[in-house]
């Protein structure tokens, strides 16, 4: 039960739209694909749910043919909101349920579930149209899993929400996948994907610039972020050796090292010997890291 | 919309006893008859409901005195002059028009019985002389075709053909519209996307397709339904009558042609409907796609219109071979002129194989076509499918 591209490629007449891409997703795996807009996540979307026909390359399902599998194994959560918008919201459902193949009876155990989940309850009978922005999309989130799909694709699934329902929304997907979901999702949101993904696919203008665990990504930078709370000037802190750069926030001073063993030096210099009351090394969170990537140049590796 | 279709038909039914609603209070007019020669009228101008007819009424001054008070709609004087019949019409308020014509008509025959009956005839050769009708019939000497149709005929197939013509107008484009705007709201509100990933885009095109044809299928059903109650049991079947009379005329082909011709016509427009539905990438812009379709049925119909004061033009034989307009001109053909057995099956055969042509492109350019975004024309559009997906 995994999904496996190699090669995969999209070309256009006058652009390349996805290059080469590679990587598997296995069974019961929360898989981020992030890149900026326009890097061929959706293209890389569709062509895995065989909307659109891939230049060169393959896409296998459970080592079939993606265009071969029955749809019904698949869900998915496009970008652009959008449902039936004079549809009632239980009907919505259904229909979506019933379009998979699924029976009425088994429906309804799951749509009261999951509307009930959503905080969705005073809604359910409800036109679509009539509904906020968020619950709207909190509905076709639901629509696009309600047949329990063996592999499930969400398009910036958290874009539009408020942070209440942004945590509804990752205890959901993290239901799933304890239900044996196996997951793809894009985001420009880092902290989501860092927080849900095991691993990832870091996406530039449809070249694939790094895939495999979230670990792997930030070991190749190492701990070289250091938090600090000290007295030292910017420019005192620069002379230090293996310090890159130094950035002053609201409660501390984050130095960028070249990399990880010269921080024991640091420590000591700054500490003296003495009492500190921050110092704190870390890796780079996925935010800088994917910054780094794409095109800012905070660091180099 | 079936309620629409319902509506118009119950309207044309009980026409009569609609018209009475709006007309019943209106008491007959009466028109006084001052015969001032020695012969006797009084058979010729029969009281009816619309007008009621005052006979040997002698006193002039008393009859215009009503007329005057509105008594009286006219007092028509019949007068001899020279062995000619001279009627003079005097009213007080100008006569409506359909009353002028009937009285018109009353006179004018009136006028010719007066003739006859000056040349002192016996009444077998009166009769002859009154019922003198020239009896045409037509030979054809092109023992290939089949006899030619007469002059009755074709005006009777004339007249079916223009309400079949507007019937498969209106059919055309209540459904290219409801397809087009159909699909274009899916992929205006994105749900689309949603639909495409449980099933596949030739599915969906399909599924479209057979949706709208089933529909139109109903609605038809139930108008028919709907007719035969009418015709069977609403004025003791008179308009069944008619309509059994119509279909004699015209030969039960005709009526097969006819329902053949609107079937494949719908798919030919619901298939160029679908694919024009999934160019635009909102709602609001199917019009826009719509419209050279629209303008291709609205040719049709007027073309077929123009075939109502002659159906035997080369324009209406050139676009009784078109595709999207035979449906609407070559039904007029087949009830009107004399058209051979291979007119109508080269005219079926071109709109079939164009049906055929038209789903197997759609089919294709539909996957590609349903999920691509694009501003601009309609050649604009397809340009940008083309782009974006080859």
């Amino acid at each position: 039960m995994t999904l496996q591209l190699q090669h995969v490629t999209k070309k256009y007449k006058d652009f390349t739209a996805v290059n080469d891409l590679n990587f598997t997703i296995e069974k019961g795996e929360i898989f981020g694909l992030i890149g900026q807009n326009g890097a061929g996540k959706t293209t890389t979307f569709r062509m895995i749910l065989d909307l659109q026909e891939t230049t060169a390359g393959t896409i296998t399902w459970d080592g079939k043919a993606v265009n071969i599998i029955n749809r019904d194994v698949l869900g998915y959560l496009p970008e652009e909101r959008g449902i039936f918008p004079t549809m009632k919201v239980e009907d919505q459902l259904y229909f979506f349920g019933e379009l998979r193949g699924m029976k009425k009876a088994e429906l309804k155990k799951e749509i009261d579930f999951w509307i009930n989940r959503f905080e969705l309850e005073e809604r359910r009978k409800d036109k679509a149209e009539t509904l906020s922005k968020g619950n709207q999309q909190k509905v076709q989130l639901i629509a696009s899993f309600i047949h329990k799909p063996q592999f499930l694709i969400l398009d910036e699934p958290f874009s539009g929400l408020d942070p209440v329902n942004k945590d509804l929304l990752k205890d959901a997907i993290l239901l799933l996948k304890e239900q044996g979901t196996t997951i793809l999702f894009s985001s420009h949101q880092m902290d989501n994907v860092e927080e849900l993904c095991d691993h990832l696919c870091l996406l530039k203008r449809g070249v694939s610039l790094f895939s495999g665990s979230l670990l792997d990504l930030k070991k190749q930078y190492g701990k070289i972020k250091l938090a600090v709370r000290t007295d030292w000037s910017t420019t005192q802190l620069l002379t230090l050796e293996g310090v890159k750069d130094v950035r002053v926030e609201k409660e501390q001073t984050v130095l960028t090292l070249e990399n990880e063993s010269f921080a024991q030096s640091i420590f000591d210099q700054l500490s003296n010997g003495k009492y500190i009351e921050k110092f704190s090394l870390d890796y780079l969170t996925l935010d800088e890291i994917f910054k780094d990537k794409v095109g800012g140049n905070i660091v180099e590796v | 919309m079936t309620l629409l279709y319902v509506g118009i038909m119950s309207v044309a039914v009980f026409w009569s006893d609609i018209k009475e609603l709006f007309t019943g209070n209106e008491e007959a007019q009466k028109i006084a008859i001052v015969n001032e020669t020695s012969a006797d009228f009084s058979e010729i101008f029969v009281s009816n409901e619309d007008i009621k007819y005052v006979q040997d009424e002698t006193n002039i001054k008393d009859l215009e005195k009503k007329v005057k008070d509105e008594k009286l709609a006219a007092i028509i004087t019949i007068s001899d002059e020279k062995g000619q019949l001279h009627a003079e019409i005097a009213t007080f308020t100008p006569l409506k028009l359909n009353d002028q014509s009937t009285i018109s008509s009353l006179l004018q025959y009136a006028g010719k019985n007066y003739a006859v009956q000056q040349l002192a005839l016996s009444p077998e050769q009166a009769a002859q002389i009154m019922d003198a009708q020239t009896v045409i019939s037509n030979k054809n000497l092109n023992e290939k075709t089949i006899g030619g149709k007469s002059e009755e005929e074709k005006q009777s197939g004339l007249v079916v053909s223009y309400a079949v013509g507007i019937l498969i107008y209106f059919f055309i484009s209540t459904f290219l519209s409801m397809i087009t705007t159909e699909i274009a709201s899916e992929k205006g509100s994105r749900a689309m996307e949603m639909l495409l990933v449980s099933v596949k885009p030739a599915t969906h095109f399909k599924a479209k397709i057979a949706g709208v044809l089933l529909l139109a299928l109903t609605q038809m059903g139930i108008i028919a339904v709907v007719f035969l109650i009418y015709a069977k049991f609403v004025k003791d079947g008179a308009v069944w009558d008619m309509a059994a009379g119509i279909v004699k005329e015209l030969s039960v082909g005709y009526v097969i042609y006819a329902v053949v011709f609107l079937l494949l016509t719908i798919i030919l427009y619901l298939i160029i409907g679908a694919l024009f539905g999934s160019l635009v990438s909102k709602v609001e812009e199917a019009g826009q796609v719509l419209m050279p379709a629209i303008i291709i049925t609205m040719m049709g119909f007027y073309v077929m219109l123009s075939g109502m004061g002659n159906p035997d033009t080369i324009f209406i034989k050139i676009f009784s071979y078109i595709p999207l307009t035979s449906g609407m001109v070559m039904p007029m053909r087949i009830g009107a002129t004399d058209v051979g057995v291979m007119v109508p099956l080269i005219s079926l055969g071109i709109l079939i194989a164009t049906i055929i042509v038209a789903y197997v492109f759609s089919l294709s350019f539909y996957k590609r076509s349903v999920l691509t975004y694009s501003t601009g024309g309609v050649i604009q559009k397809i340009k940008t499918v083309l782009k974006v997906t080859t």
